[in-house]
Order: C-alpha cells, then structure tokens, then sequence
C-alpha cells in the first residue's frame, strides 16, 4: 500500500466548491442556511448514497462557521439517546461565540432511514419534537425519503433531492485524483470506474484506488476485475444466477455481489430448493449445507460479521450438489416465511398466556399445556359454544375468541 | 371417588385426592402409604416415567395426606420448564421456606414439588442439589422427570426413585368407562380401545380426548368421532408428516409441517421433540431404523439450537427422511 489514508477520507470535499455536481440542490440548500427567517427549521437531504450529501453539510458548516453536532445511523437514536445529545445541541445558541467565529450549533442527524422501527423506539417522534423546538437548523439526511416511517418527518422539512453524478464529472474528478497520486490512468479505464459507480462518487474513487494499489499505470483491462457494482441485482435474479453458477466460487461470489437481505434470500433458496432439485438424495445433499448455512447465521447474529464467509460457503455448495441436472425453472420469491405470517408477537403471547393458565389449573409446563391441552381445549369450545370450561380456565373472552378461531384443517 | 365439583376439565375433576383412590400402580402406593404412616421418614422422593402415569397426581395425593385441606400453604409447585434458570427457582425455594411454616401437625416439613426436573441443565441441577441439601431440614422435595437417568448422581442418590411405567390397557379403559358413566355418556368400547390404544399408555392424553369426543356430539361417542378428534389433535399430525416425507413426497410432507407450526403455535424444537416420540411409536419401522432416523434427527435438533430459521432446519430433516424413505424403498 502506497498509503494509509482511504482516498475518499483524503480527497473529502474540504469546500463547497469541491463539491461536484447537483448544483440546484446546493443552491438551495446554501439559500435555506444562510436565510435568517427560515420557513421551516429543518432540511431533509435524500438521494443515492456517494453523491455528496453528508460532504456538502460538513462543507457548508466549515464555511460558514457552524458546529455540526452529527447523529448517524451506527448510534442508536432511540426517543432517549436523541434527546441526550440533540436536546443540548438544539437549545442552546452557540455558547462560544466570543470566542469564536461559530455561528452557532447546527445538528446533523445522517442517515435517518436508518432508523430502526426497535431500538430506536419512538425516535422519529422525537426527532420531530426536537425539530419543532430547536433553536439551531436542524439537517437530515436519507437515501430513500419514501420510508413509511419517515412520513411524519416530510411534513415539517425541507425536501432537496440529490441526484447521481454525471459520468463526465466523476471522470474529471478521477483525473486530478490520479494526477495528485502518480497514477497514470486510460481515460476508457476511468470512463469504466465512473460507468460503474452509477453516479456514487465515493465508489468511484473506492474502486479507483483498489485497483491502482497495484498498477501504477491503469488500463481498461485493469478494470475488468472489477466487479459490477450493480446496486440492483433483484431477488429472482440473484436466485437464477444462484442456482445456475457452476461451481461453489461462482454462487459465492455472486452472493458477495449482490444487496440481497442475507436472511431473505436464505429463506428464498430453502423454498426453491425443492423445484430445484426433485431426486430426494440430492435434495437432501443440499438442504443439509443449507442447514449449514442457517448455523451460521445463527452463530453471525447480529456482531459476528465476519463468519459471514463461512456463510456464503455453505449456501455455495447448496446450489452445487448436481450440476449437471440443472434445468431453469420458475421460482418462488418472496420468501413464504409462514411462521411470522401466522404467529405475530401479540398471537405468541396469548397463546402463551392461555397455557400458563392451563397449567395452573392443570399442574403441567406451558410445553405440556401447548400439546396436550390446547388442541383439545380448542376442540372442546369449538364444538361447544357456551362451554363452562372457559370460565373455569378464567380465559378472557380475548383467548376463548383466540381458541374458537385457532386453525382447523 | 371424590369428585372435585369445582373442576371442569375431567383431567383435574377425576384426579385422585389421596392415595387411597389411585387405581393400579399397587407397589408404588404401598410404599407411600408407609412413609404417611409416619412422615417424619419421609425422604426426598423421586418420580420418573412417561408423561401421564400419575406422577403429578401422586405428588398431589401425598400433599393432601400430608397437609389435608389446607395443603397448599404448605405446598410450593414449581415446573422446571417454565422457571427462567435455576435463580428463579432459589429464590422461590428460599422464599418459601422463610415464609411458610415448616411442618403442620406431626409432619416437620413443607413440600415442594418440582415438576420437569430432567429440562434442567447440569449447573442448574448442582445448584439445584445445594439447595436441597440446605432446606432439607425444613422442606422434602418431590422430583419429577420423564428420565431419571438425566438427572445427576448426587442429585438421584438423595432421593427415593420411583419408576412409573405404562399405564395398563385394561386399568385404563375401565378408568374411561367409568368416567363416561359419571358424565352420562355412552362411550362404546370399540371407542375406548381406540382411544386407549392411541395414547400409548398416557392417561391424561386418553382423559382429554375423552372429553374432546364428549363435546362433538350429545350422549354417545363412537369409534367415528374418537378418529375424528384424534385426527385434529398433533401427535396424528406429526405422523402424517412424517409418513408422507418417508414415502419420498416431501412437498407434502413440509406443507403438513407449516400447518402444524400455523395451527397450534409449536415452535421448531417442539415439532423435532414430537418427531422423536412418534418415531419410536410407529410399528411399521424397525428398530435399525429407529435408531438411524433418531440419529439424524438429533443431529438436526442440535443444529436448531445453533441455527436462525427453525423451519430451514425442519426442512432440512424432512429432506433427510425422503432420503431415507426412498433408501428403504423396498421394505417401507
């Protein structure tokens, strides 16, 4: 490695001027900042990531003198951790001004699509309240504004809409990178890195500096390592490239590729399996690694990311016990997840409720209760309307009604 | 027998309140009735056998013969399988003995009677052996498990292990009949054959289906409606699925495994406990082949515990038994 420093940290917009592209929504942004009366205190910035959106806000501030007070979506932004930072932020103006030539705080919450509908309970709500009591501009920023949960927020913002870069001006700015760092670039290699950065800024020079870490001297046929960066590879066409791929090395580095959610299309390979492979050995030869592979979401949880290898692997060898008997066929997707359909959290805890009652009356575990208590209580009320069998369960009319309506085949 | 006018569920109703009303079961009431004879000599006792042998009702009766009416003050119930860890059950213990009387009359003790001793993990019975060993002057312990041999030597060496086995055939259809004749019900005895011989010896399981049959038609139940609610209840269920994934249709055999997890609520691990118990009840296999079928299944069980989607893991086993079914094509 020539050097240590990530090329998008070194070659970070520092103004507003090095900002490429989206000139309009600059523009207005610019105005809403320096406006004195503001129609509405705060700014929702969206589009696809990598066009400058987080750079333009730490840019503006610089030059205006703002302290930008930033939230992101790696801290948990439930109702009580916006209020302990971004209370503060937003209630007091600029405490340092003699000192300084702030302007004053400006709180910047990044990425709020990110916030997620559990641990950040309540945190939209909150976020509205600070907006609607801030004494600072408050500024957000999100990649897909059309988030049911970010309703809320639209109303009382300033909607401006990032677009993706042109490929010319990611091409201009890959030049003067290149030239600042000797490398000594084709322009149809830099036309390929900006083609497939579909207009992210911060992939382009990612990619850019991946692969000049070992060529000074940059071709077209540099670029061809490069894998697509395609932002969009659907379910069904990862599922088809999946179960199509020839070896293991193809499925696993296609499934690197693609966005797909890991726990959807896991689901989705298990439901296509059987379409996939209809002789029952090696149906059983592939459930089994998929089997593997669900071990190891399991053991990734939510931290252990970088099992994630093993992961793939296992998944891999799923879509390669028979490849010669691979025709294409018709698949399922989305995932059926049957269970979540059937049993919501609030089902789970009457059920749950019901058995412990049960096995108060009837000295037996909820276990016991589930198996050898409710199919047949359910019976019993189903086929008897007024039962006296429910009030001496103390059932609610809740659960009775939970009962009568249980699944009959 | 007393009949608990209270008690709707038949289970409960028809429960035995004392030694005296038990039927069968001979040798073990004996040796009860000589420790009630004088308490005081009471050991710690341990119950262990299938489910719905009269564990539960035994540790019951001998509360009430020891407590009379009023045994539930001196009574503490605890089931293994719904108490979050051992801590919950120290406390409880710990709570118990400080704030109830230890003894009444003659007897210099409480009770407590810990049900699904065998869910317990191995720290949690060491704890749990410590816990008796320091109340044991003020409580007696009834343990009760399914296997005795899953509970740790210590813990069995300090108790009086009593081993309840199937439930007899006869005892149990008369249990049935005069059951039906309390409740005024016509039970025909091709009816109570069937349903003696679906539950395997489990007398509350042939209670409840009594009841459940009872409850789909006034006055008479025969042979047609036992099938009827026998075929709604899980365990029938589960062999269909499984039979359907051992004769090679294993689309069939996963979407029978949906409809139980959709209609009664059973979580993945519940569903593999019940696979495992209705592979040894099924006739039609070979003890070779038990065996093999519990070796995968185990394999899949444990897998489930580590895994994050219980029905990949299902799926997976079910697979394994088409394999299977389709490798002993020739004899199944």
């Amino acid at each position: 490695m020539r050097n240590d420093l990530l090329w998008v940290e070194k070659y970070r917009p520092k103004k507003i001027e090095d900002i490429i592209g989206n000139e309009e929504a600059k523009a207005t942004f610019i105005e809403w900042l320096k406006s004195k009366r503001r129609s509405k205190k705060a700014v929702l910035l969206y589009g696809p990531p990598g066009v400058g959106k987080t750079a333009l806000v730490n840019a503006t501030a610089k030059e205006f003198g703002f302290i930008v007070i930033e939230m992101n979506a790696s801290d948990t932004r439930s109702e009580k951790a916006i209020n302990e930072i971004a209370k503060p932020a937003t209630s007091f103006i600029a405490l340092d001004t003699f000192s300084t030539a702030s302007k004053g705080n400006l709180l910047f919450l990044d990425e709020v699509d990110g916030i997620a509908g559990n641990e950040d309970r309540g945190g939209v709500s909150a976020i509205i309240k600070i907006v609607e009591e801030s004494r600072v501009p408050v500024i957000m920023a999100a990649n897909d504004p059309d988030i049911d949960k970010l309703r809320p927020l639209k109303k009382v913002c300033v909607l401006i809409r990032f677009q993706q870069i042109r490929i010319p001006l990611i091409i201009a700015l890959l030049q003067k990178i290149c030239l600042l760092e000797h490398v000594k670039a084709e322009f149809e290699a830099l036309e390929k890195i900006a083609q497939n950065s579909k207009g992210d800024v911060r992939s382009a020079i990612n990619d850019l500096q991946s692969i000049s870490e070992e060529n000074r001297v940059l071709t077209l046929q540099d670029t061809m390592m490069l894998s697509s960066r395609n932002k969009d590879i659907s379910m069904d066409e990862t599922l088809r490239g999946f179960f199509s791929s020839k070896s293991i090395v193809e499925a696993s580095s296609l499934l690197s590729r693609s966005s797909v959610d890991y726990d959807d299309f896991l689901l989705s390979v298990s439901d296509n399996l059987p379409r996939r492979y209809t002789n029952p050995g090696e149906l059983a030869a592939a459930y089994d690694f998929v089997s593997q592979a669900d071990v190891f979401r399991g053991r990734i949880g939510t931290e252990h990311w970088h099992l994630l290898k093993y992961f793939f692997n296992a998944l891999s060898e799923a879509a390669s016990v028979a490849p010669e008997s691979y025709k294409s066929f018709q698949f399922i997707s989305p995932p059926i997840r049957i269970i979540t359909l059937f049993w919501t959290k609030g089902k789970r805890t009457m059920l749950d409720g019901i058995c412990g009652k049960i096995g108060a009356q009837c000295h037996v575990s909820h276990e016991t209760a589930k198996h050898d208590f409710v199919p047949f209580v359910k019976s019993i009320l189903q086929n008897q309307k007024s039962s006296p069998i429910a009030s001496w369960f103390k059932f609610t009319p809740e659960e009775v009604d939970f009962l009568m309506k249980m699944n009959k085949y | 027998m007393a009949v608990n006018e209270e008690a709707l569920m038949w289970v409960e109703k028809y429960r035995p309140k004392n030694l005296n009303e038990v039927v069968d079961l001979h040798d073990i009431v004996e040796s009860l009735k000589a420790f009630m004879r004088n308490p005081k000599t009471m050991p710690h006792l341990m119950f262990a056998g299938i489910p719905g042998t009269g564990k539960t009702t035994l540790a019951l009766c001998i509360a009430h013969e020891l407590f009379g009416p009023n045994w539930k003050s001196f009574t503490l119930e605890l089931n293994a399988s719904d108490e979050r860890g051992i801590d919950t059950v120290r406390e409880r213990v710990k709570d118990f003995s400080r704030y109830s009387r230890s003894g009444f009359g003659n007897v210099p003790f409480a009770l407590i009677i810990l049900d699904e001793c065998d869910q317990m993990t191995g720290p949690a019975q060491t704890a749990l052996r410590r816990i008796m060993e320091t109340s044991s002057r003020t409580s007696r312990f009834i343990l009760i498990c399914n296997q005795s041999s899953k509970i740790i030597e210590p813990i069995q060496s300090r108790c009086a292990i009593f081993r309840f086995s199937r439930l007899d055939k006869q005892a149990m259809k008369d249990q049935l009949q005069c059951i039906a004749k309390k409740e005024k019900v016509n039970l025909l005895p091709e009816a109570a054959e069937r349903i003696v011989d679906y539950s395997e010896g489990d007398l509350r399981h042939a209670i409840n289906a009594l009841q459940t049959a009872a409850a789909y038609k006034d006055g008479l139940i025969d042979e047609k409606i036992v099938l009827l609610v026998i075929g709604e209840a899980s365990p029938m269920q589960v062999q269909k699925m499984i039979r359907k994934a051992l004769f090679g249709d294993f689309i069939e055999a996963r979407k029978t495994m949906y409809e139980i997890m959709g209609s009664y609520g059973f979580s993945g691990s519940e569903i593999i406990r019940q696979v495992q118990r209705e592979i040894f009840k099924m006739s039609d296999l070979t003890p070779e082949q038990k065996a093999d079928l519990s070796n995968v299944i185990g394999e899949y069980d444990y897998r489930l515990t580590q895994g994050a989607n219980s029905d990949i893991q299902l799926s997976a086993l079910l697979a394994q038994f088409a394999k299977f079914g389709k490798a002993i094509g020739e004899t199944y």
